[in-house]
């Protein structure tokens, strides 16, 4: 076979941010007409190896070839004109501008004045390449996944040969993740040269030719997909063996302990995001929920946490009902919420402050007096630090300074600590390894063995078809129906998602949610 | 393409260490006196003879030292506790620039206890119910604008702001306003003018010799060290610290975050309005130039000193020995005045955070980036 040229080639880059060496001596290429996976775990170094093809970041060492040819990227518009284009994990889009505009801002050519044609000139060039946009739909009336489209539109608008896709699936359904791919082996057909960051092995097996591996910002290893497997991938990728099979340990269920009749929320906008939902959870179950993303799920955490205060139903937590109490109140039921949000920082942590601090945060009142117990903190806080082996130097760093892993553990160390038996947690592995990720089902798993229920608020449906009992999944605020984990499949889990498979009334004597053994009969109101 | 290269990028730096921060200030401090030593001698001023006077004050060689001491004292005094008054603010992140209005309508409240109560009742009640008095007025005028941010979620830059006008032009009203109800003009002059407070309306003095220690600077250390402990070790102090951080985490925490914000900048403007009443009480006497910019000075003492207790002892002793200082040497150079302690000032703050940014990043050039990459 005659050797191709490489759309692009990468050799030995090196990247360090102060003393830490985010890349070191990384080799990496792609022809043309071909998907090269790039996978590595959390902090590995992929974002940071692709950034500077994308010009956000300029390699201390090493040099970059473009179809042969040494370049040197500077900056976004250098690797714009190599046809160079990312779409990033979090879309760079401007929310107020139309679909159209959002690829006009960015089009040299298109001079100072907003065309009329821009939209049939956007449509037409959209078609070309099969997608279905309308150039005139605002950014923020858009779906995740339409957004994704929109950002690779515009990456093959400005005429990139090389697209660069940060972990495209992380948002996305399983029918949607089926239609990207599509997309991008349509792309590869036409030639184009693609990278997609990702950390899910089933995708990597699926859609790319080559899988390049990082490991703590080294090279591992390139191979071609077609001689690998999930195994052997996760060792090369993590270091050693990892067991992937994760535990649902079979715990003796109690009576309801939270349960949730009719309950109806609407959003900061005022539109409603939970509608009439029913479900109710048990101590030593893990009841998961599955949505697309903005289905009404941080509503609903909030509203059981006392955040945000509901239009009508019931909430009833052992007999008690919750509705109307504050947050603190709450808490002091033994509600716990942990709800990691995007940017994995904004609730339930005081990012500035220490561990020490974080961790009395919801019982820094308790102690006499006027001051702050620190003593009790600290204590916790080594503690917390032991069990879940956190990586830190101190109990007193800020709580911003750790990796994403370790901030999580140290979220959801303290919610335990407190000895709550409901725990609501919404993404607790959000953006972490598999090494963490399993030390946090790990966690869960010893609570519900300890009688907590668990609501569990996930986005990886595989995940959470080993993980929980049962899982209720929800579709614009609505519940399409409650299944045992153990007898649905992803499919099925996919189409309710999307509201095209509605189980909540598949028995007619009982719709989906309301438990048999209900205690809400009993029912008495609290004084707060 | 060509193989173009930036001169220099920049790098950030690991974690600097105190020292190596401590430095950096001082080094911007050492700098921004050379930069004010060019312009002395742009003027033909002497500045190593300036300096020699702005630092000292003037204090050796004057026939009167305990004076310019207990000037100085007045000066420092405001400046400090609003300061602290600031920091306890934006700690919560809470931009309060308000400083010049609470602390005017504090000096207005307080010159009201003085004139109604200052014949009738004996002098240290009448200090201290001044006090209490500016502090009142000074914490209710901050606490509107709170009230408006948790209510309605008004901006409270602005607001803070204009409402240093709004105090401003009342207090030139009474200034200027000659009626028989303003009892706080002087009755006997045909010009509207102040009229001097009755003496039980004059700040407590301990005698220490021919020196005169005002009681509002032991009341500022005393402050000083209240605020340090209520930001670091109290409950109250906590829940500031996790307001300012993350408000959706203190929400989420139970902590009821309106009632913080309100407490807090109660707290923050009541300390203003006192220091108008000390300021006033000291001065023994209202004047339409009350503030003489402490809101704002307090501001950047604030920020210099990145809101730590000690830091903005520190800062304000620095400013105000600029500002008394070139006072006084401003007197032997007529060209020079006191707007250079200003421009001093100006030009430290700026120097300071160009220091700042440095101990966080360094620049790498491109000549050494290129020999790495040859490598």
């Amino acid at each position: 076979m005659e050797e191709q040229r490489y759309a692009i080639e990468m050799r030995g880059i090196c990247k360090s941010f102060g003393s830490v060496a985010a890349n070191k001596d990384i080799n990496l290429n792609v022809r043309p007409g071909e998907i090269l996976a790039l996978l590595g775990e959390n902090g590995s170094g992929k974002t940071t190896l692709m950034n500077m093809l994308s010009g956000i970041y300029k390699p201390d060492s090493g040099s970059v070839f473009v179809d042969g040819r040494e370049v040197a990227i500077n900056s976004p518009e250098d690797s714009k004109k190599l046809g160079i284009g990312m779409v990033h994990q979090h879309f760079k889009l401007v929310d107020v501008f139309s679909a159209a505009d959002n690829i006009w801002l960015g089009d040299e050519t298109s001079g100072p004045v907003l065309k009329k044609e821009r939209y049939n000139i956007i449509h037409d060039m959209a078609q070309r390449f099969g997608f279905d946009i309308d150039p005139r739909k605002k950014v923020y009336n858009m779906a995740v996944s339409e957004k994704q489209t929109l950002e690779i539109v515009k990456v093959l608008y400005y005429g990139a040969k090389i697209i660069i896709l940060d972990e495209p699936t992380a948002v996305l359904t399983i029918q949607e993740t089926a239609r990207l791919f599509d997309v991008l082996r349509r792309m590869k057909a036409e030639g184009h040269a693609i990278i997609i960051i990702t950390h899910k092995l089933n995708e990597v097996l699926e859609i790319s030719d080559r899988v390049t591996i990082l490991r703590k910002g080294e090279y591992i290893t390139t191979v071609d997909t077609a001689s690998a497997d999930e195994q052997r991938l996760t060792e090369y990728m993590v270091g050693r063996k990892v067991e992937l099979n994760i535990e649902r340990p079979v715990v003796d269920k109690t009576r309801p302990l939270l349960e949730i009749r009719d309950l109806t929320i609407k959003n900061d906008e005022g539109a409603v995001a939970i509608d009439k939902v029913n479900f109710y959870i048990r101590g030593g179950e893990i009841l998961g929920v599955a949505g697309i993303a903005g289905c009404g799920q941080k509503e609903l955490c909030e509203a059981i946490a006392g955040l945000r205060s509901i239009e009508s139903g019931q909430m009833i937590h052992k007999g008690d009902n919750i509705v109307g109490l504050s947050p603190k109140a709450i808490l002091d039921k033994g509600i716990s919420m942990s709800f990691i949000p995007e940017d994995r920082l904004g609730m339930g942590l005081a990012p500035s402050m220490s561990i020490t601090d974080n961790m009395l945060l919801k019982k820094y009142d308790q102690a006499k007096g006027p001051f702050v117990d620190r003593k009790t903190g600290r204590a916790e806080a080594r503690q917390v630090i032991k069990d879940l082996e956190i990586v830190t130097p101190s109990t007193e760093t800020p709580v911003r300074r750790l990796s994403g892993g370790n901030v999580q553990k140290v979220l959801l160390g303290r919610e335990i600590k407190a000895g709550p038996n409901v725990i609501v947690t919404a993404y607790p592995v959000r953006g972490l390894d598999i090494n963490s990720s399993y030390a946090i089902y790990d966690i869960l798993n010893q609570q519900k063995k300890d009688g907590v229920g668990i609501l569990f608020v996930g986005e990886d449906l595989d995940v959470m078809i080993d993980l929980c009992d049962k899982i209720m999944v929800l579709c614009h605020g609505k519940v399409m129906g409650v299944v045992h984990a153990h007898k649905t499949s992803k499919e099925e889990l996919g189409l309710m998602m999307t509201g095209a498979l509605d189980l909540s009334n598949k028995y007619e004597d009982r719709p989906a949610g309301i438990a048999r053994d209900s205690r809400i009969e009993e029912t008495k109101e609290v004084e707060e | 393409m060509k193989n173009r290269q930036p001169l220099f990028h920049v790098v950030k730096r690991d974690q600097a260490g105190p020292g190596r921060q401590l430095l950096a200030y001082v080094a911007a401090v050492v700098l921004a006196l050379a930069v004010g030593a060019m312009l002395l001698s742009v003027q033909d001023v002497e500045p190593v003879t300036f300096y020699r006077q702005m630092l000292t004050m003037g204090i050796p060689g004057s026939r009167y030292p305990w004076r310019a001491v207990e000037n100085f004292i007045r000066l420092f005094v405001p400046l400090l506790i609003v300061s602290l008054a600031l920091a306890l603010a934006f700690k919560m992140r809470f931009w309060n620039i308000g400083g010049e209005g609470q602390f005017i309508i504090g000096a207005i409240c307080a010159g009201w206890a003085a004139m109604k109560l200052g014949e009738s009742l004996p002098r240290p009640l009448v200090v201290v119910l001044m006090a209490l008095c500016g502090a009142l007025g000074g914490g209710l005028y901050g606490v509107f604008v709170a009230a408006l941010k948790v209510r309605f979620g008004t901006n409270e830059t602005l607001l803070t702001l204009m409402l240093n006008y709004v105090a401003l032009y009342i207090l030139q009203f009474f200034a200027e306003t000659k009626a028989d109800w303003n009892f706080f003009l002087d009755l006997e002059s045909a010009r509207p003018k102040f009229a001097k407070f009755p003496d039980n309306a004059q700040m407590l003095t301990i005698p220490i010799g021919p020196f005169n220690l005002n009681l509002s600077l032991v009341a500022a250390v005393v402050l000083c060290v209240l605020i340090f402990v209520y930001l670091n070790y109290t409950k109250r102090g906590y829940e500031i610290a996790v307001v300012g951080d993350s408000p959706n985490t203190a929400r989420y925490a139970g902590m009821k975050v309106g009632k913080i914000i309100i407490r807090t900048i109660f707290l923050s403007a009541a300390l203003i309005g006192m220091a108008g009443a000390f300021h006033v009480s000291s001065a023994g006497i209202l004047s339409a130039s009350v503030t003489n910019d402490v809101g704002w000075t307090g501001v950047v003492v604030a920020w210099l000193a990145k809101l730590n207790t000690v830091g903005i002892v520190v800062a304000s002793l620095l400013i105000t020995v600029l500002q008394f200082g070139c006072q006084t040497a401003s007197t032997t150079y007529p060209s020079i005045d006191a707007n250079f302690a200003n421009l001093l000032q100006g030009v430290i703050l700026f120097i300071v955070l160009a220091a700042d940014f440095f101990t966080r990043f360094k620049l790498v050039t491109r000549s050494k980036t290129g020999k790495e990459a040859a490598k």
